[in-house]
């Protein structure tokens, strides 16, 4: 499988040790990333943290550094595809990984992941319990720590909408705001939500429900200004369009910046998603990397990381500690009548990949 | 004569190691890894056991992608084309200047590309955008051109409705010739320098106008530069994604963003491959003929 | 006549003039947008919200941003240094000798501008983690090596272009009458040949610098935990928000350099007084 990797990484890693002079250490050269347990007690107080910018509290890595005495090197990456492009060559070193959850489910059908003990995440006790009982991409949490859950839905600006938009009708299927909407560039996101407004659940893998996906996308193409990559909320804000199709996490930080703009999950139910927190397999530090993920599962820890992001968080015990302006905030948490209706994306084989990527493809060639 | 020849072997070799030991070792080694995946198909979600199957191929030559190849060829071609037309000057400007302003124009051109590029991009946005600086300035000119208008007792203009500059097929052109426009200088500027400008004043003096001197003599002599500059602004622009991608309509699909989302999203690496060997080939195969073609000319200025 | 300007002027003409003004203003409005946005009073580069220095005081603080800064730089300047001397070299090897086997050479020294950097990035990848494991605990700069490799790979085929279109128009016999003159290969090389390309190497310098400082999909592919550069930093900043830090951090960038550029013209202006 994965072994010439997982060996190369254990000599840089083994080198490390060997420098620090950890004699236990010395007997671990030929070991393949598996047997970490075996050298828990000899981990240095380090950990490299790979995570998506600015997605952490002010400071919450140096409050961690104070409480275990462990330092936490923190970089980056853009989106979930370029961490797994990158994960499935081989470890470069990472401890802690922030892998959304269809990509979870990807990771582990890779055997990227390790399992986490949960003996050591103690915290687990403040997850809302839905996200240890419903998390479809990875039952019982084996692989994975919820970290924050977002919603899709449609940002809209209230001045120029004669009506809440509240149905999928109005950003697919209708030019009332033609070359007024932006959609996002994904293919997943943008094909499965399509399922959704077609009455389908956004995890059914039939081909005829692509092409009829595909059909009703190429025709409100011409209403459509931009195809965009994430940054759906700056064209919001500046007027660019009135209509996008965004995360609820990300229309909720800008509503901070104008009071115009508001947020709905369409009636006909969206998709939701989690980003989590995993450790990938041949980490060098595994025993930190669990008493990090511990750390931040701490509801005032959480608190602290969600006044900052303003994402919903799956920490009960954390969002019990925010003040009632998040708690409340119908965009940040939409009802959940609203909510019942959202699924999570499963991932269904490099098969059905394929034919959304082809139509994708097609849809922009169009 | 044996210490002499002994002496051009040490030489060659002192020149010919070097580049060719990293071009091996650290390009075609790399390379020929993904040209191997190319023939290959996807094992799980993690391997590529290569097979030897020509199916990733087959697929890349399907309409569908051939004609995003085609599109890129054209818009890449475009770009290039107005970065000659708009660079040509700028190099002639650098290479007639004073010895004490040369160095300055060099710096005034490279700035603006040692910002980042996705920052400069945001910037161009917020420039050319609807609520953006251009469309201000337009309004602010539209305003007072109305004014003038009513002063003069004729009706005044109408509402002004901005200039949709962005997410179009035109906005990327744009952007591409703003990222790539150095690329064409520099390249132009290296060949130009040594012109022998005794030669412009000869012809000059023989009674040819300006242009016709351009024609004949300036461009048949810097013509290696020209072809550089071309090639240098014409592959990466062929392979340019993120312009695309920030600036760009739901029309404006390059065959770099198809590339870009085998790698990423699609997780189909040997389809990725083989798209971007076919490109390469193609590209190649247009750089292997222009080579040849220039090699037969001398660069004496005679017909062309 | 004496009003008239001498027929080479033409940077004289209006016309010209005029071209350069309407080029530079296209180049620069939207640096100019840049550097006033960094005054921007907000989380985002989007709309003005109002005057403020808090940027500037936070990118001066934000050490990750100028670790990644110094990195880049850092990266640049050896990717650059070890491009132009194999650059150069590849140039006059093509240039000057006849060998078997040369179109293919001069196909290999091609190839690197043809591929898509995405394709190059992967290949990198897989060879830093299958065929040749870069150690990531080597200490700064040598860290950075995969980097600074991978980034000498795309580059000096650049500097190979423009040197060798400077060498077209070299004369063989300077340097054969130096050789007469009883020169050695070596010296022949460095006095004749390297003034001559001097232009060319400083362009191809230029191009190699620019475009390593800039890259980030390549970049991204080879480093690990500890090597992050500029690019890598702004384009991850992509899914929230490019922050004015940025817009601070390049407006920083162009200041210093034409601090530098302003110190060796007075430099080079001071030698030749000398001289």
């Amino acid at each position: 499988m994965t072994d010439a990797p997982a060996k190369s990484l254990t000599t840089r890693t083994s080198r490390r040790s060997i420098l620090k002079g950890l004699g236990a250490a010395a007997v671990g050269i030929s070991l393949s990333g598996k047997k970490y347990s075996a050298w828990a007690a000899a981990e240095e107080p380090k950990l490299n943290f790979y995570n998506w910018d600015t997605y952490i509290g002010e400071t919450t890595l140096e409050d961690f550094k104070e409480a275990s005495g462990i330092d936490v090197n923190m970089s980056l990456f853009a989106t979930n595809d370029e961490l797994f492009a990158k994960l499935r060559a081989g470890n470069q070193g990472y401890d802690v990984i922030v892998p959304g959850s269809e990509f979870v489910e990807r990771m582990i059908q890779a055997d990227l992941l390790e399992p986490l003990d949960h003996a050591k995440i103690p915290n687990i006790k403040n997850i809302a319990p839905e996200f240890i009982t419903d998390a479809p991409y990875d039952p019982g949490r084996k692989y994975s720590m919820p970290y924050t859950w977002l919603v899709i839905g449609i940002g809209y600006r209230k001045s120029k909408v004669k009506e809440i938009p509240d149905s999928w009708k109005w950003v697919f299927d209708s030019d009332a705001y033609k070359g007024r909407i932006a959609v996002m560039s994904d293919a997943s996101e943008l094909f499965r939500n399509c399922f959704k407004y077609l009455g389908q659940s956004l995890n059914s893998d039939s081909p005829e429900l692509i092409k009829q996906a595909e059909a009703v996308l190429a025709k409100q193409k011409p209403n459509i200004k931009s195809f965009h990559e994430d940054n759906g909320q700056d064209l919001l804000l500046s007027g660019e369009v009135d209509l996008v199709m965004e995360y609820n996490g990300d229309i909720a930080q800008i509503m901070a910046e104008d009071d115009d703009i508001d947020f709905v999950v369409p009636k006909e139910g969206a998709m939701k998603q989690s980003d989590t927190l995993a450790i990938p397999k041949g980490a060098p530090h595994p025993e930190n990397a669990l008493k990090f993920i511990n750390y931040i599962l701490d509801a005032k820890v959480g608190a602290a990381i969600s006044t900052t992001i303003q994402y919903p968080s799956p920490n009960a015990a954390a969002v019990a500690l925010m003040p009632a302006s998040y708690k409340d905030n119908k965009v940040i948490f939409p009802p959940a009548e609203i909510m019942a209706k959202c699924e999570y994306p499963r991932y269904l084989g490099p098969e059905f990949t394929r034919l959304l990527d082809e139509a994708m493809t097609r849809l922009r060639a169009s | 004569m044996a210490t002499r020849t002994q002496e051009r072997r040490l030489a060659f070799l002192a020149t010919a190691l070097p580049p060719i030991a990293w071009v091996v070792v650290f390009f075609l080694v790399p390379l020929g890894i993904v040209w191997a995946y190319s023939f290959g198909q996807n094992q799980g979600l993690t391997e590529v056991d290569i097979s030897g199957t020509f199916a990733n191929y087959a697929r890349a030559l399907q309409p569908l992608y051939l004609q995003i190849f085609a599109k890129s060829i054209f818009v890449a071609g475009v770009t290039t084309l107005l970065c000659l037309i708009i660079g040509f000057p700028v190099a002639l400007a650098i290479v007639f200047a004073s010895e004490r302003w040369r160095p300055w124009m060099l710096l005034l051109i490279m700035l603006p590309f040692w910002t980042n590029l996705l920052i400069r991009t945001y910037a161009l946005i917020a420039v050319l955008r609807t609520e953006g600086y251009a469309n201000f300035t337009l309004e602010w000119l539209w305003n007072q051109g109305s004014w003038l208008m009513t002063l003069v007792g004729l009706q005044p203009l109408g509402d002004f409705t901005p200039l949709q500059m962005l997410y179009s097929n035109f906005a990327v052109v744009v952007g591409l010739v703003y990222v790539h426009l150095p690329f064409m200088v520099l390249p132009l500027y290296a060949a130009l320098d040594r012109l022998d400008k005794s030669l412009i004043e000869a012809s000059l003096d023989l009674g040819a106008g300006h242009f016709r001197t351009l024609f004949s003599i300036v461009v048949p002599l810097a013509l290696p530069g020209i072809l550089s500059g071309i090639i240098i602004t014409f592959v990466p622009a062929l392979g340019a994604y993120l312009t695309p991608d920030l600036l760009g309509g739901p029309d404006s699909q390059m065959i770099a963003n198809v590339i870009e989302r085998q790698f990423k999203r699609a997780n189909d690496w040997p389809f990725g491959a083989a798209l971007s060997f076919l490109l390469m080939y193609a590209t190649f195969a247009v750089i292997a003929f222009r080579a040849y073609a220039a090699r037969g000319k001398p660069a004496d200025g005679h017909g062309i | 006549m004496a009003l008239r300007r001498a027929p080479l002027e033409y940077n004289r003409l209006w016309q010209m003039r005029l071209w350069l003004f309407a080029v530079f203003f296209f180049l620069y409005a939207p640096l100019v947008a840049l550097i006033a946005f960094s005054f921007n009073d907000s989380k985002r580069n989007t709309v003005w919200r109002g005057f403020t220095l808090n940027y500037y005081k936070k990118l001066f603080n934000n050490e990750d941003l100028l670790i990644a800064f110094g990195n880049s730089l850092t990266i640049a300047f050896l990717a650059t240094l070890i491009s132009l001397v194999i650059g150069a070299l590849a140039a006059v090897l093509l240039w000057r000798y006849r060998f078997m086997g040369k179109a293919a050479v001069e196909g290999a020294f091609t190839l690197p501008l043809v591929v898509p950097e995405i394709c190059m990035g992967v290949a990198m990848l897989l060879f830093f983690t299958r065929v040749l494991p870069w150690p990531n605990t080597l200490i700064w700069p040598l860290n950075l090596g995969s980097i600074i490799i991978a980034h000498v790979s795309f580059c000096f085929p650049f500097v190979a272009l423009v040197v060798r279109a400077r060498l077209a128009s070299f004369n063989k016999e300077q340097e054969e009458a130096a050789r007469d003159l009883g020169a050695n290969d070596w010296q022949a090389f460095r006095d004749v040949l390297l003034p001559h390309i001097r232009p060319a190497l400083i362009a191809g310098g230029l191009l190699a610098f620019t475009l390593s400082l800039d890259d980030f999909v390549i970049t991204f592919f080879t480093s690990g935990p500890d090597t992050i550069t500029f690019p890598v930093k702004v384009y991850s900043m992509l899914r929230f928000s490019v922050t004015p830090e940025v817009n601070a951090a390049s407006t920083m960038l162009i200041l210093l350099t034409i601090v530098l550029m302003v110190f060796m013209m007075v430099m080079q202006s001071r030698s030749q007084k000398k001289a």
